[in-house]
């Protein structure tokens, strides 16, 4: 090997452990773009919470469970809001190609805030209290959600196909905007049918 | 004589008017839970704003988030409080969310200031490290580069050269 040959090893090798000892300087400067894109994940578990078991054939003065989770992979701290919606068989739900929630009005809501890359989780005990049947429609007038009576006046007409009142509880997640300062649906939505007997 | 007449026709006043004493009442009471439940709601908004200026700040909120989910759970009471009309109950939880909100963002204030003054002093160590380990690696480099090139000169110059006999 030429001297010329021996320098350029040097200059490379005294290269390499310079930007090893600038490492540190520049890991401050050089900014790391975060991989991916950020998402939240919102999912409803049955009582025993598993996937299995949900509440569907429900009678009146009866409590039912399920868990309500919430998970932040947006890449901070975030502020959701779940709203719980009920609605009948014909009454809308969100749309999920506008990214429009349901209009009807929340019955109960969850106000809670979410570390980066942890889960909130949440018990949820629903109560159908007054209903009326008559004829070929049942009125849930109103319903009790962790123990806080709402008032819902829900009508729904008998599904003789299916044999039952059908009602949906649904769960919308919202998401705090900080640059709106407001909250903005997160187009995420889980919901579970329940069937009410004539009974 | 006269001053019963005057009793009874204030009394008949009163009762005429207390529909809408009590109207009145019940409507103040509406417009305080809902201004108390918007101050709330922006309290709760400005803590989060802190607590997030805090985390990026570089600080662990875990703590903070905790107390914020308190407030949270104050507030959708005070909402729910509000949509069965319990205007009282409503300005009871908005108030006591308020107060955490008021509080979380106070210690989330300072927690960003102590972590910015600490991660600024971490940054200049850091920054002071690297300069000194660069500069030691190029001056010991150039030593290094000397020393190797006066051992390569006198090695050269130590090999004798030999004087090939010509056959011709």
């Amino acid at each position: 090997m030429s001297l010329e040959d021996y320098r350029t090893l040097f200059f490379a090798g005294s290269l390499v452990v310079v930007l090893i000892a600038a490492a540190p300087t520049l890991g401050l400067v050089v900014p790391f773009a975060r991989s991916g894109e950020g998402f939240s994940e919102l999912w409803l578990l049955g009582p025993n919470h598993m996937a299995e078991d949900y509440p569907f054939a429900i009678a009146v003065n009866e409590d039912y469970r399920v868990f309500l989770g919430v998970g932040n992979h947006m890449g901070c701290s975030e502020y959701y809001t779940v709203y719980v919606k009920f609605r009948n068989q014909t009454e809308p739900l969100p749309s999920m190609s506008d990214s429009e929630p349901s209009p009807l009005p929340p019955v109960y809501e969850f106000r809670f805030f979410v570390v980066d890359g942890e889960a909130w989780e949440s018990l949820l005990t629903f109560e159908l209290l007054d209903v009326s049947v008559e004829g070929d429609s049942a009125v849930v007038a109103s319903i009790a959600m962790n123990g806080v009576a709402c008032s819902v006046d829900s009508v729904s007409i008998w599904d003789a196909e299916n044999d039952g009142f059908y009602y949906q509880l649904f769960f919308e997640l919202w998401l705090y905007n900080r640059t709106s300062q407001d909250f903005e649906y997160h187009n995420r939505f889980v919901g579970i049918w329940l069937k009410l007997s004539a009974s | 004589m006269s001053t019963l007449k005057f009793a009874v026709v204030f009394l008949a006043i009163l009762v005429c008017l207390y529909p809408f004493l009590v109207f009145e009442s019940l409507a103040s009471n509406e417009d305080v839970a809902t201004l108390a439940i918007n101050q709330a709601e922006d309290v709760v908004a400005s803590a989060y704003e802190a607590v997030l200026a805090a985390e990026q700040a570089g600080a662990n909120v875990s703590s903070l988030i905790v107390e914020l989910n308190d407030a949270g759970e104050l507030l959708a009471e005070a909402h729910a409080a509000y949509r069965l009309s319990d205007f009282d109950g409503a300005i009871v939880s908005a108030n006591q969310c308020s107060a955490i909100g008021e509080s979380v963002k106070n210690e989330a204030d300072n927690l960003r200031v102590a972590t910015h003054g600490s991660r600024v002093m971490g940054s200049w160590l850091t920054v002071a490290g690297s300069l000194v380990g660069v500069v030691l690696v190029v001056f010991g480099s150039f030593w290094g580069w000397r020393v190797f090139k006066r051992r390569y000169y006198r090695e050269v110059l130590r090999v004798k050269p030999e004087v090939a006999q010509d056959e011709s």
